[in-house]
Parts: structure tokens; sequence; C-alpha cells
């Protein structure tokens, strides 16, 4: 037993003097701390490397190790290293703790402490401590965090979202402000790529896909498309995405594909407010030149008239054809005070303060123009089919509702066709929540193909009738215009004639 | 020898058809010409004779008329013109100084020989049948 002792003893000595080799050797920085019961520290092992590492002196190796530590440890870091330390120490559980040290030059390198706890039968707490420098690392995973700070930060100012999306599997990863845009959360089922396009307005659809097509045939540098996606609350949102391939396999079919999102809804309707008062000035626009037109055509002909009307005038010499000139000038003056009473009656329409709207009853206003019409509808053994609802109302002015009944009425008796009595019907529906008046007769019809763009026109006829003066639709055109409804119509040579006026507001 | 003998006015103001008869008995011109108010009436009688001797040299074409104005006209002048017994000059008188017809009347450059504005006056009168 006792030269086993010695043995031993002998193998015991050299396996001591070969672990402390050992732990001088390696690179880790290793050590003992020891707390006493009441809470004395003591630093029982060190390592060289650590001597050389922290660069202790022999001041500092003979002063209190609290000390020492509570030193080198940076101020931020101290309560968070001995709160952990502490809390290993009561529960003799693992101490784990990343800090930084300022080291002799000021700089700072971080550590990563990592300890194993016991306590021995004096009731001492014995930590087995390696210290990792984790500079590199954890400067690496600042940089990380930072950027992807600042990242996430750029994204939650711009409002852009982001997604993923996997065209293997069909997944598609959206993160957070993506789905803010349409008000849904993580809960909510949208992680593949179907499920968004079923979002997709249909009438935006197409376009969309093709976009995404043309970037997967490498003809767009990136996909870039704006379209309606249907939110939670069963709005629609416009979005704009950016996307760009990031992968494609061997083949060169894509992989994976990135991209943003963009809540864009204000400037589409900005933009589309926009291209409404686009369509007003358009609109009035278009009046001035008809206006031009009108003064350009009608009002020159009657000057022109004047000035060799005079000319004759002043040349002849015999009574009999100055009293033919006198006439002509008279025709022409008429003509003339005529085309501006209809000029200014142009201009009075389009001025709405003077045309108030009013609730009006349809067939109220209807059997006031058929009174009024009693005996040109008996002479010309007019039939009148009345199938306008009874409570049908509208907002409109009552002198233009008056002339539009007269106009359609008289027109349709005036262009009766020879071969049967006439027949005018009178119906109201609605169409998409809004009233619609028809008027349909079964008079001569209006070859539209020859006459439709200037049905509406200022004095345009188109029937060989000498009462035509072709000034009631013109007229009656713009008064609809001007209470913010349109005109439409159908017709067929000896057939007869439907007018469609949409009201264009809502019941 | 005359330059135009028979001649086709198409206006719907009859006041014109006054003005033009005075300039020709103003400048001495004597030439059988024929009035209408429209486009299709003017036409009409062109289809009528159109194999015949019977048709103008010279139509005087206003462009804003009733039932056919002065587009239509030419557009039916354009379907018929190859039938004519002999070449027809067509010449558009209009009030009208609007860009929009002139450049219009450009289309028919193979009918229209030439845009006069209204009112014609003795020296129109005097060029054309000089």
């Amino acid at each position: 037993m006792k030269t086993n002792s010695i043995i031993n003893d002998f193998f015991l000595v050299e396996k001591v003097n070969f672990f402390e080799q050992m732990l001088n050797q390696i690179p880790d920085l290793i050590f003992q701390l020891t707390i006493s019961p009441n809470d004395e520290f003591n630093i029982t092992y060190l390592n060289k490397n650590i001597l050389s590492y922290f660069e202790l002196n022999k001041f500092e190796l003979k002063s209190n190790p609290i000390d020492v530590i509570s030193n080198k440890v940076h101020p931020e870091d101290r309560d968070a290293f001995f709160t952990s330390l502490n809390y290993s120490k009561q529960n003799l559980e693992p101490w784990r703790c990343e800090f930084r040290i300022i080291t002799k030059n000021k700089k700072i390198s971080w550590f990563k402490v990592d300890a194993n706890v016991t306590s021995d039968i004096d009731k001492n707490t014995i930590f087995f401590s390696t210290l990792t420098d984790i500079t590199d690392i954890k400067e690496r995973e600042i940089k990380v965090q930072e950027s992807e700070t600042r990242y996430q930060f750029a994204l939650e100012a711009s409002k852009k979202g982001i997604w993923d999306y996997n065209l293997t599997t069909g997944n598609v990863f959206f993160s957070k402000e993506s789905l803010d845009i349409l008000y849904l959360d993580e809960f909510d089922d949208i992680n593949t790529n179907s499920k968004w396009d079923e979002r997709i307005h249909p009438n935006d659809l197409k376009d969309y896909l093709d976009s995404i097509q043309s970037h997967k045939d490498r003809k767009t540098p990136y996909f870039e498309n704006t379209k309606r996606v249907l939110a939670k609350d069963g709005s629609y949102k416009w979005v704009l995405s950016r996307g760009k391939i990031i992968e494609r396999d061997e083949n060169g079919n894509p992989v994976r594909i990135i991209g943003t999102h963009s809540d864009v809804t204000h400037n589409k309707e900005k933009e589309n407010e926009l291209l409404d008062h686009l369509d007003i000035i358009i609109e009035q626009n278009n009046r001035l030149l008809n206006f031009a037109h009108i003064v350009s055509h009608n009002l020159r002909s009657h000057t022109g008239n004047f000035k060799m009307l005079l000319n004759i005038l002043d040349e002849s010499n015999d009574k009999e054809s100055k009293e033919e000139c006198l006439s002509y000038l008279k025709t022409t003056s008429n003509a003339l005070s005529e085309t501006i009473d209809h000029l200014k009656e142009l201009v009075d329409i389009h001025n709405t303060i003077i045309h108030k709207k009013e609730d009006l009853n349809l067939n109220v206003y209807l059997n006031q123009t058929l009174e009024v019409l009693s005996k040109e509808i008996k002479d010309n053994k007019v039939k009148i089919v009345n199938k306008i609802g009874e409570k049908d109302t509208i907002k409109f002015n009552p002198a233009y509702l008056e002339s539009l009944f007269l106009n359609f009425t008289t027109n349709a008796i005036k262009y009766s066709h020879p071969e049967r009595h006439p027949e005018i019907s009178y119906s109201s529906s609605v169409e998409k929540g809004k009233l619609v008046l028809v008027i349909e007769d079964n008079g001569l019809g209006i070859n539209l193909a020859k006459h439709g763009e200037k049905l509406f026109g200022m004095y345009k006829t188109f029937h060989k009738n000498e009462n035509a003066r072709g000034i009631g639709l013109f007229i009656t055109k713009n008064q609809i215009e001007s209470m913010g409804g349109s005109i439409e119509v159908e017709s067929k040579v000896n057939v007869g004639t439907t007018f469609k006026i949409n009201f264009n507001e809502e019941i | 020898m005359k330059k135009f003998n028979t001649i086709f006015v198409v206006d719907d103001d009859m006041v014109y058809h006054f003005i033009i008869k005075k300039l020709f008995s103003k400048c001495n011109i004597d030439v059988d010409t024929k009035y209408f108010f429209n486009g299709l009436e003017a036409i009409d009688e062109l289809r009528d004779k159109v194999e015949t001797d019977n048709i103008p040299d010279l139509i005087l074409l206003d462009i804003n008329m009733p039932v056919y104005d002065g587009w239509q006209f030419l557009e039916e002048f354009k379907k018929i013109k190859q039938k004519l017994t002999k070449e027809i000059t067509v010449y558009l008188v209009s009030s009208s100084n609007d860009v929009t017809d002139l450049n219009k009347s450009k289309e028919y450059q193979d009918e229209v020989k030439k845009y006069y504005y209204k009112p014609m006056t003795q020296e129109d009168f005097e060029t054309i049948f000089a």
C-alpha cells in the first residue's frame, strides 16, 4: 500500500506539474475565484496568460481583487457583472456574463466569462472560470445590429414593407410593415404567394403578373407594379411593389425574389383627383373651342353678309333693287339677333349660380308638357306610353326639365315616320344606383354613323324638314350636362330613336 | 373660251345666294348657275346626272349646312368622281376661319382646289372667272 502510495504521490506531483504547465500553455484565460462566507474575494488561481493579458502589476496583484476587478470592468457593465456573480453564488449555478474591460491604454475589449460553481465544507464559493476575448465577435454583432436598426428605422420611416418570396415552396415572408398596409398581422393567414395574389383587384391582376413575368424573363432589371390590394376591412389599398430576383437555379429559373411594398393609396387618390380636375378642364376647354367654333361659323357669316349687302346697296340705282337689298339686310339682322340670343342662352346654362337645382317629380313635369302639347298630340294621333315610376324624383332645374320633355316630345312628333302613327314611350329605371330616363319613339330615326358626331351640335339638322332649326338638342344636351348628367342616343333609320338621360345622381 | 360654264352654288344661306347673283351680274359673268340649300340636294343632282354632259364645271361649296354639310358632300363626291364625264373644280367657301376646318380641307386636297373665306369679293370672282 505504501509503495502504491509513493507511486501515487509521485504521479500526483507529476500530474499537478503537468496540469500546471498545461494551464499555463493553453491560450485561454483561466482563473479560480473563491468567495468566503463573509464575502471576501480571493483569486486562488491565475494562469500566466491572465497576467500578461491584463498587464497586472505587482501592486495590483497585492490589492483587493474586488477593487482590481471593479477598476477594470467598464462602469456601465459593473452592476450586471456583480449581480450575475452574486446570483451564481447564491444558486450555485454556472456564471456567465459578457462585459467590457478597459485596458491600460484606455481601449475597450469585450469578454465573456464562463464558470462552474461549487462550495466547499467551509462554505466558500469557488468559481472555476475561463475568460474569452470576444471583442471581434461583439464588434461584428454590434455592426450588424446597428445596420439592422438603421434599416429597420429606414423601413419604418418610409413605411415600406419587405417581402421575400421563395418560388420553390411558394411561401412568402411579409414584414410587419407590409402586413400593416392591409391592416393584417402575423396571425392572419397570408404566407403564400397565391394568398397574396387572391387579394389583388381583378382588373389589376394581369398587369401585375405580366410585370413579374417580364422580370423573370430578364426583360426588366427589376419588377415594379402598382395595383389595388384588398385590405382586411374590405377596402382596396394601392400598393407599389418593387422586387428583384436574387437567386436562380442552375437552369436559370428564379428561386427567390425579394422586394418592398409601399402604400401609395394617398398618392393614387391625389392622382385621381388631378385626373378628375383635368377632365373638367378639358371639358371646359372643349366648350370654349366649341364656342369659338360657333362664333367663327355663325357670327362671321352674318357680318360678312352685312358687308356685302351694304356694298350692293351702295351701288344700286333703282328703287326695286334697293328694297330687295334692305329686305335681305333685315333677314340678316334678325338671324344675327337670334344667334346672339342662342349664344347668351348657352353661356347662361353653364353659369350654375343662376340655375339652382330643386327636387322635381318626373311624372309631374312630363304631364305638364303633355298638357302643353295636347293639341299637337291630338292632331298627329300620337300614342303616349308613360312608364315613369310615380315617385321618381330628381334634383334638376325646373326650367331645364320642362325644356327637356318639351324638346324630346316635339322632336319625336316633328320627325315621326309618315307611314305610321307616332308612339312615344317614357320610362325610368335605376342603373348602378342612379336614375335613368329613357324616351323612345318610332319615328324616322337618324343615321348615327353619318350624323352621330354632329347630332348634338349647334344648328345641325338631319332631315329635310322646314321646321328644323338645329338648336333644341344642342341646348338640351348643354342643360343636362350643366346639371351633372349625360345623354346617350341609339337610333335606326326608319325604326326610331331612343334617348337615354343619365341623371348621374345617387338615389 | 370661258373657264366655267355651269356652276353649282351649295349654301344654306339665301342671303348668300342673293349676293352671289349680284356679283355675277356686276362682273358681267354669264354662266348657268344652280343653287342648292344643302349638300344632299347637290349630291342628289350630281348622282342623277353622273354619266351625262349636264354636270357643272365648278362647285362653290359651303361647309356648315343642314342635312349634309360640306364634308359629307365631299365624302359622297369622292365616290362618284371617277364616273364623271369631265373634271369638276370644287372651291370651299366658308365664313369659318377655324383652323380645324382649314386642316380638314387638306384631307380633301384631291377634291378641293381652294379655300375661300366669306364674304366673297369682286376680286375673288375676277380671279376665278378671268
